[in-house]
């Protein structure tokens, strides 16, 4: 598992060079962002159930058979199934945005997922749907776009206007997620 | 790789938990020693050559040790500054440790290389850095710990 230092430490070995002003200025950015990224990783661990929960309830709404008998959300077992897995991703996102790196997130999640999710006849779409659910939700609270109150006590006093960039990126995790299951 | 955010990560996910507010606060830790190091970490980048040829010239000048080793002597010094490099970058040990210590002493041993003239070398430079020419306090902390580290697991 890397994160943006260390990533930075592999790229730099393997040309045998001591990492100097060019590659610290990236850095430099990550740690002065720092403020932001815990607020957004704040922005997920304050609201994974209703993040979770709204993405699977929105895929259901969508395709209502899927809580008849015969869907794939029926019993409530495999339901409840479906809001672990949603829990799960989000929990790999929250770290490969901390770490500002996507490695864990490919290494421990994404890694064999599709194939899982094929074994047991998962509906690769919906899950899909899902995860794109999810994505918006994140970025509208962590950006303060969602209507209504603000969803978290972050660190920092900024606006989630300030979240824009680190939202961006974690929207790209997501559409990772999404790359690795299609 | 080792580091301030892998060591946090890897263990809320051993536990299957998201990142909680201690967690987070040891990343903003290390996120506030951060300048530091990189300051640090590129003081050393620039003047890693240097540093080296000074550092093996003033240990093989007094005669003590064979002059035919002193290029190779050179070489893994400049090896292992580039390590406290990463190590600076990283904020954690992981490099050092992944790269330059596991088997260390069996290679050097293994080509019946002085480790004395390296401790020395590395005693060297740790004295030479001048604050704040060199470099910041806090930076020069960074830097000398890690080369502690380095002398500690050499000799």
């Amino acid at each position: 598992m890397l994160d943006a230092f260390s990533r930075a430490v592999v790229s730099a070995d393997s040309k045998g060079a001591p990492i100097g002003s060019d590659d610290l200025a990236a850095l430099r950015k990550y740690v002065a962002d720092a403020n932001k990224r815990i607020d957004a990783t704040l922005a997920i661990t304050q609201n994974v159930s209703c993040i979770a929960a709204d993405a699977v309830a929105g895929m259901v709404c969508e395709n209502t058979g899927m809580t008849q008998p015969g869907g794939n959300c029926y019993p409530t077992r495999r339901m409840a199934a479906c809001l672990r897995d949603g829990e799960i991703i989000l929990r790999y996102v929250s770290y490969a945005l901390l770490a500002g790196d996507a490695s864990v997130l490919d290494d421990r999640c994404l890694n064999g997922l599709k194939e899982t999710y094929m074994a047991l006849g998962v509906p690769i779409a919906n899950a899909v749907r899902a995860v794109e659910i999810m994505k918006i939700a994140t970025v509208a609270i962590m950006t303060e776009t969602n209507s209504g109150r603000k969803m978290f006590d972050g660190i920092n006093s900024g606006s989630g206007a300030q979240c824009k960039e680190i939202a961006a990126e974690a929207a790209s995790y997501f559409d990772r997620v999404i790359a690795a299951i299609s | 790789m080792k580091s301030a955010v892998t060591t946090v990560v890897t263990s809320a996910d051993a536990a299957g938990r998201f990142p909680s507010m201690s967690d987070i606060e040891a990343v903003r830790g290390s996120f506030d020693r951060a300048p530091a190091r990189m300051e640090a970490a590129e003081k050393l980048a620039s003047g890693l050559e240097k540093l080296t040829a000074e550092a093996v010239d003033a240990v093989y000048k007094k005669g003590t040790y064979d002059q035919a080793n002193k290029d190779k002597c050179a070489r893994d010094i400049n090896h292992y500054l580039r390590l406290i490099n990463y190590c600076l970058v990283t904020g954690g040990t992981g490099p050092l440790d992944e790269w330059g210590i596991a088997g260390m002493r069996e290679v050097i041993r293994a080509q019946v290389l002085p480790t004395a003239a390296y401790i020395e070398a590395f005693t060297y430079i740790r004295e030479r850095v001048c604050i704040p020419r060199d470099m910041s306090q806090q930076a020069a902390t960074e830097f000398k710990g890690l080369l502690d580290y380095l002398i500690n697991a050499l000799s």
